[in-house]
């Protein structure tokens, strides 16, 4: 749009109202010496202007509910209405987080039996709904791996071994928990190369954080091996849930060894990406580590719940308080819809269409890994460097043909890597019109480069000048 | 039910082209003894049922059957109905980070927007797209300093800090060896500028202080902050932005960072979360601080457009020598207080902050004339103050409820010192009539 909504101010006009002021409220005034000086740069702007802006602006945007958004990773399936009509309840929108417990029995149930149904497709044992989104859920998870250690009296267990394809996430929060990360190289067939994990663990090792299936897609059938190298040493074996979609009700997590995880909600349990958030990461750990849970704990007693704020062991606090609880109440009633007859239906019908997609587009790009895969899949656009055209350009030709562009540059171990997930909610139709895009997208890169170097076209801009903002910077009005 | 639109006919035609046999074929890879029973029955529900569960749930729920004087970093406020009408939007509501710039104009101008919002009410120079929440944005604002300050071990922070925000540094910092030391709050919940001053040193790489602060009062930040620089400590003031509107910027106050939660600029208390922590800075500091920034560019033609950018700052990019594990930030409840802050707009916001403090600020008035209850908190409030109850708490708290109020939060958890105490939050939503329910029930107290 040309004009920002600072740009659009125009003087003494205003949209808001307020109660009024009782005569008795009008005594009162703050000493002038605590007063702001300095102007209010904000605009004043009309209820007509204001609503018309962000509604231009949402017309500027693409949404999964307007667009194939198959961005690897990431999960982009439908947010069912239902989920947003109910997380809007008075009842749930008007609760202050420090009510008192016999005032809120209906969200401390919904807390309670949530982690119930996570703890079962997980196959774990306890778990918290604090962590505000998958990041903070691994820093939590690392702090109580962390925290354990310590209270068996081991100090030594410094280093946090995360593969070389792993999302950019595990490292920083790795880092952020105080440990030292160390990489582990991904084998030829893009499993995690077991020779080096076992050169590299130690009685250094607090833990292995994996992704199962990993970032290329796949799912890694010597994961008991894993497993058990990493448990004989001491560590522990943490699972990056962002995959979790692919697995549902196929195998869990427990089983295959992991000894503590979270699971992205905004992902595998449909609530809305919100462009860019909020999320909710919950944290799910076997017997061994749920001492050291974060607070505030949900409590069942006979007959009611209670939130409990003390706790010795615990590592403490994350959130200011219960988390997102309105984005995790919707993930709440997506498990309930779907029971877990619709959840094994999700893991299903997610690893068809990935594998549909990927049998189609191996015909027009190098596939690194041709076995099958799971919910996602790289492909590797180098082929087409001697045209002069890359994966970015790819992304921002699909954009003119109505399409999302996938996830590009990640996992950093492949060449021009381009990563699609389309996930269990895009039809067939939807899939065979994406591989015709694709596949006239790979004709105009033989009949026309330049078509393609200069994609888009016809977005609301052209191709935007990404040095430029990072040279210049221009952060606000 | 489900959601997934392949159905037999598709599933099996799909199948084929793959030369499967069935969908189990798709886990070959997986070892067989991982792999668990197929679920028997249908389990799940339908439309109708989840929602009838939902409403039965919500029945559970009685606090909104109460009149609420609750506050403590969550206020009840009026939220426009435009605020909703544009955060549903499903171009919003169901886009993802905006790495495809050019597809997401919308909402990067909006993160922008945003950002600007921040800075006017804070009078810094820059702010990123937020982060979890006000929690978070005090941690990180530490780590920003700890970074920019490799040397110094040490940060002192005011103990009239929120406590669960105090909780939530302590966290962030488990693993830094760094020493926090609590500046202690005086008998009228002020911190002991004295004491603040004394312990200034070089050691010492931040200094952080709320205002408004826990208890309501507004602290007077200006003199630590000055003294603070002349010694090269970085000062972090961490406020609800409402206040913003009434009080002194924290430019004004000459924070290096300002930091705090936007729930009370249009996002409802929904039990707590989503909200949308803020975080700003004086230009110098713009490489070190964490999350998502949106800034300003232009296409191939010459044409304005936003773009997230300093992106080498970020986890995708830098990994473990990130500034922050941070992937997301909170865009939709930023949008969300954003709409709020321009429904009122330039005026409103002063109107609005000005007419909680008064209507506090008429509470407070009025009980401090009462025998059985005495005001702690007598220097200037913001919207909240701290009341002490001549009679047991317990008994305070039956009788109130069995007037269907919820009169405040209880501080004795997180002050041993405030016995029988209650932080009392009034804002834009209680009538002058309530307000004087409240004076009515305090002098009923049997």
């Amino acid at each position: 749009m040309d004009k920002t909504i600072f740009e659009k101010s125009q003087e003494g006009q205003h949209a808001f109202s307020l109660p009024k002021n009782s005569g008795a409220f009008g005594n009162f005034f703050p000493p002038s010496y605590l007063l702001r000086q300095t102007a209010l740069n904000l605009p004043e702007i009309s209820e007509i202007d204001l609503t018309r802006h962000y509604s231009q602006l949402a017309q500027i945007n693409r949404g999964i509910d307007t667009n194939f958004y198959p961005l690897g990773s990431c999960t982009m399936k439908l947010n069912p209405r239902i989920n947003e009509y109910c997380a809007q309840f008075p009842a749930f929108t008007r609760i202050h987080p420090l009510a008192p417990d016999e005032t809120i029995q209906g969200n401390l149930q919904i807390i309670h039996e949530l982690i119930d149904m996570l703890c079962q497709v997980s196959g774990m044992a306890d778990g918290t709904l604090l962590p505000n989104a998958g990041a903070q859920g691994e820093f939590i998870g690392l702090q109580m791996i962390g925290a354990y250690h310590r209270s068996q009296g081991d100090y030594e267990r410094s280093e946090m071994l995360i593969p070389d394809n792993a999302h950019g996430t595990n490292p920083a929060s790795a880092a952020m928990a105080g440990f030292k990360c160390i990489s582990i190289r991904t084998n030829a067939e893009g499993d995690l190369d077991i020779d080096h994990l076992r050169s590299l663990v130690s009685s250094r090792t607090a833990g292995l954080m994996l992704t199962n299936p990993n970032t290329l897609g796949l799912f890694s059938s010597v994961i008991q091996e894993i497993a058990q190298i990493i448990h004989e040493q001491g560590g522990f074996l943490y699972y990056d849930g962002a995959n979790l979609n692919s697995i549902l009700n196929i195998v869990k997590p427990g089983k295959m060894g992991f000894d503590v995880m979270h699971i992205n909600l905004h992902k595998t349990f449909s609530t809305p990406h919100g462009g860019g958030g909020p999320g909710s990461g919950p944290v799910l750990c076997n017997e061994c580590l749920k001492f050291f849970l974060p607070i505030p704990k949900v409590v069942k007693n006979s007959t009611s719940y209670t939130v409990q704020w003390q706790d010795k062991k615990s590592i403490g606090q994350i959130a200011t308080f219960h988390g997102n609880f309105s984005v995790y109440l919707r993930a709440f009633l997506y498990m309930k819809l779907h029971g877990h007859y619709g959840l094994r239906k999700i893991a299903e019908v997610a690893v068809l269409n990935a594998n549909y997609l990927k049998h189609h587009l191996a015909k027009l790009f190098k596939v690194p890994y041709p076995q099958l895969c799971m919910h996602e899949f790289v492909v590797q656009a180098d082929k087409y460097l001697q045209q002069g055209v890359r994966a970015l350009d790819i992304a921002k030709r699909l954009l003119d043909y109505g399409v999302y562009a996938p996830t590009i540059y990640f996992p950093l171990i492949i060449k021009e890597c381009m990563l699609f997930e389309p996930t269990e909610s895009e039809s067939k139709a939807t899939l065979d019109e994406f591989i015709q895009i694709m596949t006239k997208i790979v004709n105009e890169i033989e009949l026309n480069p330049e078509l393609v170097k200069s994609a888009p076209h016809n977005q609301v801009v052209k191709r935007l000048d990404e040095v430029k903002a990072a040279k210049f910077p221009i952060l606000k009005h | 039910m489900d959601f997934i639109s392949n159905q037999t006919v598709q599933i099996k035609a799909m199948l084929a082209e793959l030369g499967l046999q069935s969908v189990n074929d798709l886990f070959k890879q997986i070892p067989d003894n991982l792999k668990i029973a197929y679920p028997d029955t249908d389990d799940g529900l339908s439309e109708y049922e989840g929602l009838c569960l939902m409403e039965k749930l919500a029945a559970k729920n009685t606090f909104s059957h109460f009149e609420n004087y609750m506050g403590a970093g969550a206020y009840e406020h009026h939220v426009p109905a435009l605020v909703g009408a544009i955060c549903s939007k499903s171009e919003f509501l169901t886009s993802y980070t905006p790495y495809q710039a050019e597809a997401s104009q919308g909402m990067l101008q909006a993160i922008f927007e945003f950002q600007s919002m921040i800075c006017a009410l804070t009078g810094m120079d820059v702010a990123n797209a937020s982060v979890y929440d006000g929690a978070s944005a005090c941690a990180e604002a530490i780590l920003m300093c700890l970074r920019l300050h490799k040397d110094k071990k040490k940060v002192l922070i005011a103990e009239t800090l929120n406590p669960r925000y105090h909780a939530v540094i302590e966290q962030y910092l488990n693993a830094h060896e760094i020493e926090i030391i609590l500046i202690p709050v005086n008998s009228v919940g002020k911190l002991e500028k004295a004491k603040f001053l004394s312990l200034m040193n070089d050691q010492v790489a931040a200094v952080l202080i709320q205002s408004p602060n826990y208890w309501g009062v507004m602290e007077e930040c200006k003199e630590i902050f000055e003294l603070a620089k002349e010694k090269q400590i970085l000062s972090i003031l961490c406020a609800n932005p409402l206040a913003y509107g009434l009080f002194q910027s924290a430019a004004e106050q000459m924070a290096d960072i300002a930091v705090g939660d936007c729930q009370p600029l249009g996002i409802a208390l929904q039990f707590g979360g989503p909200y949308a922590g803020y975080i700003a800075c004086k230009q110098d500091y713009v490489r070190q601080l964490p999350g998502r920034i949106v800034g300003e560019t232009s296409d191939s033609e010459g044409k304005r457009g936003f773009i997230l950018t300093l992106q080498a700052r970020e986890q995708h990019i830098r990994r473990e020598k990130a500034t922050s594990n941070i992937c997301t930030n909170q865009a939709l409840s930023a949008l969300a207080s954003l709409v709020g802050t321009l429904w009122y707009g330039k005026n409103g916001i002063k109107a609005l902050a000005l007419t909680n403090f008064q209507r506090a600020a008429y509470l407070k008035n009025q009980l401090s004339d009462l025998d059985n209850v005495q005001v702690i908190t007598t220097d200037t409030c913001f919207n909240e103050f701290v009341v002490q109850f001549k009679q047991p708490l317990e008994k305070v708290l039956n009788h109130f409820h069995h007037l269907a109020i919820q009169p405040g939060v209880i501080l004795e958890k997180d002050y041993s010192s405030l016995k029988n105490c209650l932080l009392v939050a009034v804002t834009e939503t209680k009538s002058q009539d309530q307000l004087d329910r409240y004076i009515q029930a305090v002098r009923t107290i049997g």
